[in-house]
């Protein structure tokens, strides 16, 4: 008597039809689990695009499945080319998987603490086997889901496509499109690079304007975790970013996927009679199925889009600047892209009307557009009020973004915005990245560049002699730019910048100038 | 939906490549980074010694008589000054712990009446971790030049001391170079009296006036303990004779005592005549 019986079905079928038999009609039932529903003869059919049989065995997967419940089993041949969607919905959801992805892979490397968590980025570069690669694709698709997320909102909105009865499924998209937002924002602060640090914290500092003074206080520093910016703030930033964010995220992507699915995708708003709404009731002959034809599209831009942002992780590197140092605010440090336009209103005036009450009520309008927007009809032609006031927000988006960078109404001394121009504080620029061997000890008058020894001193200090041209104050004049090169150690060299000028009243010399140590080996010119 | 399938498997072999290229080239990229890295730390902290360390460690790290030693030395390359503190561990450690936590007390034989203050945040001092790292591969990076300096002959002394007398009358001054003088590592006066205020500040600030203004009213002072009767003679004995008055808020021995057997006359007398060209 055995202590226990192991029982093989698959052997008493084997006796019972046969060795290749039994095992063809194993490996059909296990395909046809796996597929929730199509046997190893549906799948054939389906990648020789036979037309399928009654009832269409190729809409199973949908409605047995979990994961296709989240697809609609056929389109409207009306929605299935480029216009109206540009696929704009789809490819937000394909980077937030590529962001998932790429962020657990750096999760492993990363510690969230100001001690470690640039040298964790430092080893990332120097010691992870595709440890930039990994970080490239992270920033890069991070960037390009916040703008194919914005835009996939002014598509929305440029088709009507919010209107009844889809106007929840707005809503969530302008949720998501917030948490998209806060999601790509939150993972600057995490390198703790000084580009991190400055970004988050003029972003931060919105937040204190919210009155009255103690609740400002209070949000300031739930979101810094201390009156400065430290280890507290990092962890808060952190869980933000990979827990709570991600979880909205999926949440919220969930319901907007559910609706989607729920009203199928909006028709092209001339298709249909104003104030109809026919996306659910498809007649047979314009439909194109999910199976096969989607699916294997779906699946070539998958693959296409990974090697697309591959390819475009090796030429566009994600920055990384010198350790993060709050005593220490570099020049033209600025927000991300995106809340530029944040920055720019923040410029126009009053923090608390042009840094809240305005983007929160542009925010608040956004949500509840669909509800507020009732007119029935989505053609263009109808809607040319609503249209012009959405392109013209697209505009003063474009102008305030403007307004928020560093070239806009920013005061620095413009001896210090010149010496910039050669020596940046937030990428490497024209210095760092000329060749080290042409700095030949010595002192240089840039309006003498053509006399200088190498080719390397002749372009830099015309580069130099340009940006000096440029300074106009009154009262001073007579400009003139000197570098002086001074070899400093084995391989390294300093170099120092000065411009100097006469005042017209008091006839005294003045001079601003900045040095700069420059290594043999240093290379800025890798991309970080 | 041929097309798609076509497509799709020409961009997995596109991908496949792509990923192939990029490990191919992985090991020496990650080699590339780390040298580049290494170098960028020697510029940082380059800027950081000027900043932190020069005021007393002199320009290039040749050390200022009296202040604080050369780091810019043989004997600190070569071992030497290891074993004369005892210190078993390697040279980085020995440069990282001493700046993190500083120096309680001199070594055996020398006279530096400053201690070597403490850097490191965890130490209570300004400087990050990866700053003190930058410094120390700074300091490395002489190696090569301080330990080819050795056998090189030690500058002759420059004439006959001036001695103690206050009296003495000096020579014409050339204020360029005492101005020299004093930033340079033989005088060394700047580490302390211009770019720290471990003594006097010699510019004027404020109310205050310069240094040469404040020596001529001082001697009319009340509470003045020493011996001079023009300005001149009392920059003189502030220099060779640094205890007979000590401004209040200051401490006595701090400043070096040797000045009467190290400097010249002319030396002086440019000292001087720097200073009362100074603003």
């Amino acid at each position: 008597m055995a202590i226990f019986r192991l029982h093989l079905p698959i052997l008493d079928e084997i006796k019972e039809k046969g060795l290749r038999p039994a095992l063809r009609d194993k490996t059909d039932d296990i395909v046809t689990r796996v597929t929730a529903g199509l046997s190893i003869q549906d799948v054939r059919s389906m990648l020789r695009d036979d037309p399928p049989g009654r009832p269409n065995p190729r809409l199973k997967p949908h409605s047995e499945g979990f994961w296709l419940h989240m697809k609609p089993t056929y389109y409207h041949n009306l929605v299935d080319g480029i216009y109206p969607t540009f696929r704009l919905g789809w490819l937000s959801t394909f980077f937030f998987v590529v962001e998932i992805v790429t962020g657990v892979l750096l999760m492993v490397y990363y510690t969230p603490s100001p001690e470690f968590a640039f040298t964790n980025m430092l080893d990332i570069l120097s010691n992870v086997p595709f440890g930039r690669l990994i970080r490239d694709i992270h920033r890069l698709g991070a960037e390009l889901m916040v703008a194919i997320v914005m835009l996939h909102a002014l598509r929305t909105f440029l088709t009507g496509s919010y209107k009844k009865p889809r106007q929840f499924t707005w809503a969530t998209g302008i949720i998501l499109l917030l948490v998209t937002w806060l999601l790509s924002f939150s993972g600057y602060l995490l390198p703790w690079d000084q580009l991190s640090l400055w970004a988050v914290t003029i972003g931060v500092s919105m937040v204190e304007a919210i009155p009255p003074e103690v609740v400002g206080r209070t949000v300031n520093l739930l979101f810094r975790g201390a009156p400065e910016f430290g280890a507290n703030g990092l962890l808060r930033w952190y869980l933000l970013h990979v827990v709570a964010l991600p979880l909205a995220g999926i949440v919220f992507v969930g319901v907007h996927y559910y609706k989607v699915v729920l009203h199928g995708h909006s028709l092209p708003p001339d298709a249909e009679e104003v104030g109809e709404d026919t996306a659910r009731r498809v007649p047979t002959d314009s439909r194109t199925y999910f199976f096969p034809h989607i699916a294997t599209r779906e699946l070539f831009y998958v693959v296409a889009l990974t090697a697309l942002i591959v390819i475009g992780a090796l030429f566009v590197h994600a920055p990384l600047e010198p350790h993060a140092d709050p005593l220490v605010t570099p020049l033209h440090s600025t927000a991300p892209w995106y809340f530029l336009w944040l920055q720019g209103m923040l410029k126009l005036g009053d923090k608390v009307i042009f840094g809240l009450i305005v983007p929160g009520v542009l925010i608040g309008g956004l949500l509840v557009l669909p509800y507020v927007e009732v007119g029935p009809s989505r053609r263009y032609g109808s809607r040319r009020i609503g249209l012009t006031a959405g392109l013209g927000l697209v505009f003063t988006f474009g102008v305030l973004s403007y307004m928020g960078s560093p070239w806009f109404a920013v005061q620095t001394s413009p001896e210090q915005e010149a010496v910039a121009e050669l020596l940046p504080q937030t990428h490497p620029g024209p210095l760092r990245l000329a060749d080290w061997e042409g700095f030949t000890v010595g002192t240089y008058e840039a309006s003498a560049y053509d006399q200088a020894p190498t080719e390397t001193l002749r372009s830099v200090l015309d580069e130099f002699e340009g940006s000096i041209e440029g300074i106009k104050i009154d009262g001073r004049s007579d400009y003139q730019g000197v570098i002086v090169i001074e070899d400093w150690q084995t391989n390294l060299k300093k170099l120092t910048l000065r411009i100097l000028w006469t005042d017209d009243v008091t006839g005294k010399p003045g001079e601003y100038s900045q040095t700069v140590y420059l290594h043999k080996d240093s290379n800025y010119g890798q991309g970080e | 939906m041929r097309w798609h399938i076509a497509l799709g498997t020409l961009s997995l072999l596109i991908l496949v490549a792509v990923f192939g290229y990029i490990a191919v080239g992985e090991q020496a990229r990650m080699q590339s980074f780390t040298e580049a890295y290494d170098a960028r730390q020697i510029e940082t902290g380059a800027s950081l010694f000027e900043t932190h360390c020069r005021t007393c460690h002199g320009p290039q790290g040749k050390g200022i008589v009296g202040v604080a030693p050369a780091i810019n030395a043989a004997d600190l390359f070569n071992g030497e000054r290891l074993a004369a503190v005892g210190f078993s561990g390697t040279l980085t450690d020995y440069l990282e712990g001493v700046i993190s936590a500083g120096r309680p007390v001199p070594s055996a034989g020398t006279n530096y009446p400053q201690r070597m203050p403490t850097w490191a945040q965890a130490y209570g001092g300004p400087l990050r971790k990866d700053q003190i790292e930058s410094l120390v591969v700074f300091i490395e990076n002489w190696e090569d030049r301080a330990l080819a300096e050795v056998g090189a002959a030690p500058s002759a002394p420059s004439g006959t001391p001036i001695g103690t007398d206050i009296t003495v009358s000096l020579p014409e001054g050339n204020a360029d170079q005492g101005a020299a003088l004093a930033q340079g590592a033989q005088g060394g006066c700047s580490a302390c009296h211009e770019l720290a205020a471990v003594g006097p500040p010699w510019a004027a600030a404020g109310d205050t006036p310069g240094v040469f203004v404040r020596a001529s009213d001082r001697i009319n002072e009340s509470d003045y303990t020493g011996n001079a009767n023009t300005a001149q003679q009392y920059l003189i004995e502030s220099i060779v004779q640094p205890n007979a008055f000590v401004v209040s808020g200051y401490e006595a021995g701090i400043m070096p005592q040797d000045y009467a057997q190290r400097l010249t006359a002319q030396q002086v007398a440019d000292l001087i005549a720097y200073m009362e060209s100074l603003p």
